[in-house]
C-alpha cells in the first residue's frame, strides 16, 4: 500500500529545495504541544528531500523577513504573553508585517493568533496591544465566562480541520475572513461559528492538539505556499496581477480543494505521502464529534 | 530578594535553635489541637449531627459497594458532608497527632506512602486517604469511614492522618483540616483543561498558605522555583529539601534527548526575568537564580549529597542535614523518587521522627498503585509506570530507556476527564528517546491514534508498533454498507462506467484494551518484563483488567489500616 501512495519522486535527481522556518518565541509560547506543528513541518519536508531549517526567535531577536520562508507562533500563558506582546510590537513588528505583506505563510495558534489581532482585553488589567494583522480583537469576559475547551472541527475550503481548543478569550472578527466555519466546538467566540482568521497567507487559529499532525493537507498547504513563494517567481508575478486572493478558492468539482493554492500555473512541488495514520486520527476526531458524514467523506477522499 | 528566615540559613549555630523552635512549635500545635478538640465536639448538637452524618455516609458507602455502583468511597464523604458540612473539621480535630498534607503535581502518592511507612515505623497510628480520593469528598470519606456513630473517631489516640490533596482542592482542605505539616512536591503543567494555566495552581496554593496559622511547617522543594517561592512570604517555619549532587546535571549533556526539556516555570515571579541555571536535573528542577533580582534557590535543610543508580529500581542516596549524613536505599525506579524520598524525610524530621524509622520506612516500601507496581502475569513481569503529564511522561521514558536496554512497552493514552481532555502535551514528550529501544511496542487507549501519530513523527517505524484503538472507525463500517448499496445499484443499472470504489484500506487491527494487554503480553517473551505506561484512567482500566484476571490484588478492597 505504501508504494501506492508514494509517487516516483527522487529528491536526488532534483536540486535540493531549502526552506527556513522562523519559530517565534519557542520558549515562551509553547504551552499546547506547539512543538508538534514544527515536527510535522520538518518531517514532511524531510520526507520529500526538502531541507527545512528551523530558527528560534526569542525575545529581543530581530526578525529579518528575507531570512525566512515561513513563520510559526504558538500559544502560552498570560504571564508569558505580556513580554512577548511587547517584543512583538516593538522589535519584530515591522519585519513581521513586511513578511506578511510579502505573502509569507505564517501560522499563528491560540495566543499567537490573539497577538496578531488588534488587542487582547483581559478580565482585569490593561489591554494587551496586538499587531493588527487581522482585523479582529479578543475579550476575556472574566472568570464567570467558561473557557472554550474541547475538540473542535471546522470546515476549511471544503475539507475539515480538526484539533483541540482551550482559550479563555473570545475573538471577534471585524473585516477579517475566518479560517473556517465551526462544525462542532466553540471556535473564535462560541457565538458566530467562525474559527480563526486569514490575511493573505497568514493563518490564525485556536486549533491545537497539535494542529498540523492530524491535518496533513493543511501542513502541506503551508509548505507548498512557502515553496511557491520562494521558487516560482513566475507564479508570484501572476498572483500579483490577480490580486491577493490566492488562498480561499471555492472547492473544485470533486468536492476537494486542490492540494495547493494555485498561485500561478506551476506544478505543485509536493508529492503525496502515506498519510493513512494521519487521516485515521483525523477521522476519529470527526467521529468523536458526531460528524459521521464528514468522517466518511474524509476516509473516502484520503484512504483508499 | 534575599531570604531572611532563620530556617534558610545553613550555619550550624542557627540550626540548633531552629530545631528547638521547631519542637516548641510542635508542642504548640499539639496544644492548639487539643484545645480545638475540647472545644469542637463539646457542643452536643454537633456531635449528634456528626454521628448522623457518619452513619448516613457509611450506609451509603455500603449500599453503593453492595450494588456495585462504584468503589463506594467518595459517596461516603458526599453523603456525610451533605448532612453535616463541617464533618471533616469535626473529625480531623480529634486526631491526636494532627495531619500531614501532601500536594503537588507529581509524586503525591509515593511521597504520602513514604511518610506513612516512616510514621508507622516510628510507632504512630497512620491514617491515609486512598489513591484517587484526594478531593474534599475523598478526604471526608477517609475520615468518616474511621468514625463511630457517636461522631468520634475510632482510636484517635496517637493517630496521625496523612492526606494527599489535589492541587486545586488545597484551599478548601486546609480550611477544614489545619495541617501540622504541608508538603509541596513540585509544579508542572498538568490537565490544563481542568486547572487552567500553571499559574492558576500557584494562586490556589498561595490562597491556601495565607489561611494557615504560623503553626504549620511548610516542607518545600528547593529545586523547583515555583515551589520554593511559596516559602518566601510565609510567616511560619519552612524546611527545604533538594539535590546537591552536581554530577546529575542534565543541561550540559551532549545527548540531544537530555537537552530538550519541557520547562513549566521559566521566569522569576518577583521580577519576570528568565531564571538561569547552574545545574538542572530535569524540567525546571535544579539550581537556579534570577540574573535580575538575584532571587535564588534556597539552601536546603535536607540535601541529597550523593545519588547513585545501583539498578533499575534501586537508588543509593546520601542524605545530609547540617549536622549529620545518612545513607539509604530507595527501592523504586525513577529519578523523581529521590525528590519524593527527600520530601518524606524532611516531613519526618519536622515531626521529630528519628533516623531509624526514616530509613526502614523508605527502604522497605513497596511501589504503590501504578507507581512502579510489579505484577506477575503468565510468566512475565508487568511493571506499571503511571505517566500523566509531560514531565511525568518524560521522566518515565528516561527511566525506561536511559540504560540503553531495549524494552517491551505498552502505552495507554486516555483523555477522560480525570486524565485531562487535552492531550496536546504528548507533542512535548520526548518519545525520540525510545527510537531503537523498543523490542515490542503496543499503543492503546482512547487516544491511540494520536499517540501513534506522535510516535510516527518521533521516527518510530509503523511496522514497529501495534496500534490497538478502542473501537474501529465507524466510517469504515458505513463505507462497507454504502459499498454494498453501490454494488446493488450498479447491478441493477449495469450502466455505470465507474469502477467500484476500492474498499477502505484502513489497516486491519484488533481493538480494545483487553486485546492490547493480551498482545503486549504475547509479544513479551516469558521471563521478561512488560512495561505498561498508562495515563491515570488508563491505569485504572489496566488494573481492573489485571484484577479480573486474578493477577493483581483488588485495589478498592485493599485492606484498611486503622
Amino acid at each position: 500500500m505504501t508504494q501506492h501512495f508514494t509517487q516516483t519522486f527522487t529528491p536526488s535527481s532534483t536540486p535540493t529545495l531549502t526552506l527556513t522556518l522562523g519559530h517565534l518565541y519557542p520558549d515562551q509560547l509553547n504551552l499546547y504541544g506547539d512543538r508538534g506543528n514544527i515536527m510535522t513541518l520538518s518531517r514532511r519536508c524531510q520526507q520529500r528531500g526538502i531541507a527545512l531549517r528551523v530558527v528560534g526567535l526569542g525575545i529581543g531577536d530581530a526578525l529579518a523577513p528575507d531570512e525566512y520562508d515561513m513563520l510559526f507562533i504558538g500559544g502560552g500563558q498570560d504571564k508569558e504573553q505580556a513580554p512577548v506582546a511587547q517584543d512583538l510590537y516593538e522589535i519584530k513588528g515591522i519585519g513581521l508585517w513586511a513578511a506578511i505583506e510579502d505573502d509569507m505563510p505564517v501560522l499563528a495558534v491560540c495566543g499567537g493568533f490573539q497577538l496578531l489581532a488588534h488587542y487582547y482585553r483581559p478580565a482585569d488589567g490593561p489591554d494587551m496591544r496586538g499587531l493588527g494583522v487581522f482585523d479582529a480583537w479578543t475579550i476575556h469576559k472574566g472568570p464567570h465566562t467558561p473557557r472554550c475547551i474541547g475538540d473542535l472541527a471546522i470546515n476549511w475550503n471544503g475539507q475539515t480541520l480538526v484539533g483541540f481548543e482551550n482559550h479563555g478569550g473570545r475573538t471577534y472578527l471585524g473585516t477579517a475572513k475566518p479560517l473556517g466555519k465551526v462544525l462542532k466546538g466553540y471556535g473564535n467566540n462560541a457565538e458566530d461559528h467562525t474559527e480563526g482568521a486569514i490575511y493573505r497567507n497568514t493563518y490564525g487559529t485556536y486549533l491545537h492538539g497539535s494542529l498540523l499532525p492530524k491535518n496533513p493537507h493543511f501542513a502541506d498547504h503551508l509548505i507548498e505556499l512557502a515553496l511557491q513563494r520562494k521558487y516560482s517567481s513566475q507564479g508570484r508575478n501572476l498572483e500579483e496581477l490577480e490580486g491577493p486572493d490566492g488562498v480561499t478558492q471555492p472547492p473544485s468539482a470533486n468536492g476537494q480543494i486542490a492540494p495547493v493554492a494555485n498561485i500561478g500555473n506551476t506544478a505543485p512541488f509536493l508529492t503525496s505521502l502515506d498519510d493513512t495514520l494521519e487521516w485515521e486520527a483525523h477521522t476519529s476526531i470527526l467521529e468523536r464529534l458526531g460528524l459521521h458524514n464528514a468522517a466518511s467523506a474524509t476516509l473516502r477522499a484520503h484512504i483508499s | 530578594m534575599r531570604r531572611k528566615k532563620p530556617s534558610q540559613s545553613a550555619s550550624k549555630e542557627s540550626y540548633m535553635p531552629q530545631r528547638e523552635l521547631q519542637m516548641e512549635r510542635t508542642q504548640l500545635t499539639a496544644k492548639r489541637l487539643e484545645s480545638q478538640r475540647k472545644r469542637r465536639p463539646g457542643k452536643q448538637s454537633d456531635t449528634l449531627r456528626a454521628g448522623l452524618a457518619v452513619m448516613a455516609g457509611r450506609t451509603a458507602g455500603a449500599l453503593s459497594r453492595r450494588l456495585h455502583l462504584g468503589g463506594g468511597t467518595s459517596i461516603v464523604g458526599v453523603v456525610a458532608q451533605s448532612i453535616y458540612p463541617d464533618i471533616v473539621e469535626h473529625l480531623a480535630t480529634q486526631l491526636k497527632e494532627g495531619s500531614v498534607i501532601i500536594t503537588g503535581t507529581n509524586g503525591k502518592t509515593t511521597t504520602s506512602s513514604f511518610i506513612a511507612a516512616i510514621l508507622r515505623d516510628g510507632g504512630l497510628r497512620v491514617w491515609h486517604n486512598r489513591e484517587g480520593s484526594n478531593l474534599m469528598r475523598g478526604i471526608a470519606s477517609s475520615l468518616v469511614m474511621r468514625a463511630l456513630p457517636t461522631g468520634h473517631l475510632r482510636r484517635a489516640g496517637s493517630a496521625i492522618s496523612i492526606l494527599e490533596v489535589d492541587e486545586a482542592a488545597l484551599p478548601q482542605v486546609v480550611q477544614a483540616v489545619p495541617p501540622r505539616i504541608a508538603v509541596f512536591t513540585n509544579l508542572f503543567r498538568d490537565q490544563l483543561d481542568r486547572y487552567g494555566e500553571v499559574d492558576s495552581v500557584i494562586s490556589y496554593w498561595q490562597r491556601a498558605i495565607s489561611q494557615l496559622s504560623a503553626d504549620t511547617t511548610l516542607v518545600l522543594n528547593a529545586d523547583d522555583p515555583a515551589i520554593a517561592n511559596l516559602g518566601a512570604s510565609y510567616a511560619g517555619n519552612v524546611l527545604y529539601y533538594g539535590i546537591d549532587d552536581l554530577s546529575l546535571d542534565q543541561q550540559n549533556q551532549t545527548n540531544p534527548n537530555e537537552r530538550h526539556q519541557v520547562m513549566d516555570t521559566r521566569t522569576c515571579p518577583q521580577c519576570g526575568n528568565a531564571y538561569t541555571y547552574d545545574v538542572r536535573f530535569y524540567s525546571h528542577m535544579g539550581h537556579y537564580q534570577c540574573p535580575q533580582c538575584h532571587t535564588q534557590r534556597p539552601q536546603p535543610d535536607i540535601r541529597a549529597t550523593l545519588v547513585q543508580l545501583d539498578s533499575f529500581d534501586r537508588w543509593r542516596l546520601q542524605v545530609s542535614t547540617t549536622t549529620e549524613t545518612r545513607e539509604l536505599i530507595i527501592p523504586l525506579p525513577g529519578f523523581y523518587n529521590i525528590y519524593n524520598a527527600l520530601a518524606a524525610i524532611t516531613a519526618a524530621r519536622a515531626l521529630d521522627i528519628p533516623w531509624e524509622p526514616i530509613i526502614t520506612g523508605i527502604e522497605q516500601s513497596k511501589p504503590v498503585f501504578g507507581r512502579g507496581e510489579r505484577i506477575q502475569a503468565e510468566g512475565r513481569t508487568i511493571r506499571l509506570l503511571l505517566a500523566k503529564n509531560p514531565t511525568g511522561f518524560n521522566e518515565v521514558l528516561r527511566t525506561l530507556f536511559s540504560e540503553g536496554v531495549p524494552r517491551h512497552v505498552l502505552f495507554v493514552l486516555n483523555d477522560n476527564t480525570a486524565d485531562g481532555r487535552d492531550i496536546s502535551w504528548i507533542w512535548d514528550v520526548d518519545f525520540e528517546r525510545g527510537i531503537g529501544l523498543t523490542n515490542t511496542l503496543v499503543i492503546s487507549g482512547t487516544r491511540t491514534l494520536d499517540l501513534a501519530l506522535r510516535l510516527k513523527y518521533a521516527g518510530i517505524a509503523q511496522e514497529d508498533m501495534t496500534i490497538i484503538p478502542p473501537a474501529p472507525l465507524r466510517a469504515t463500517r458505513n463505507d462497507e454498507a454504502s459499498l454494498r448499496r453501490a454494488r446493488r445499484l450498479q447491478k441493477r443499472s449495469q450502466a455505470s462506467e465507474q469502477a467500484t470504489p476500492a474498499s477502505i484500506a484502513v489497516p486491519a487491527r484488533v481493538y480494545g484494551l483487553k486485546n492490547a494487554i493480551n498482545v503486549a503480553l504475547q509479544q513479551t517473551p516469558v521471563g521478561e518484563t512488560l512495561f505498561i505506561v498508562p495515563t491515570y484512567t488508563g491505569l485504572l482500566e489496566v488494573h481492573r483488567e489485571l484484577e479480573q484476571r486474578g493477577l493483581a490484588p483488588h485495589y478498592w478492597e485493599g485492606k484498611e489500616e486503622a
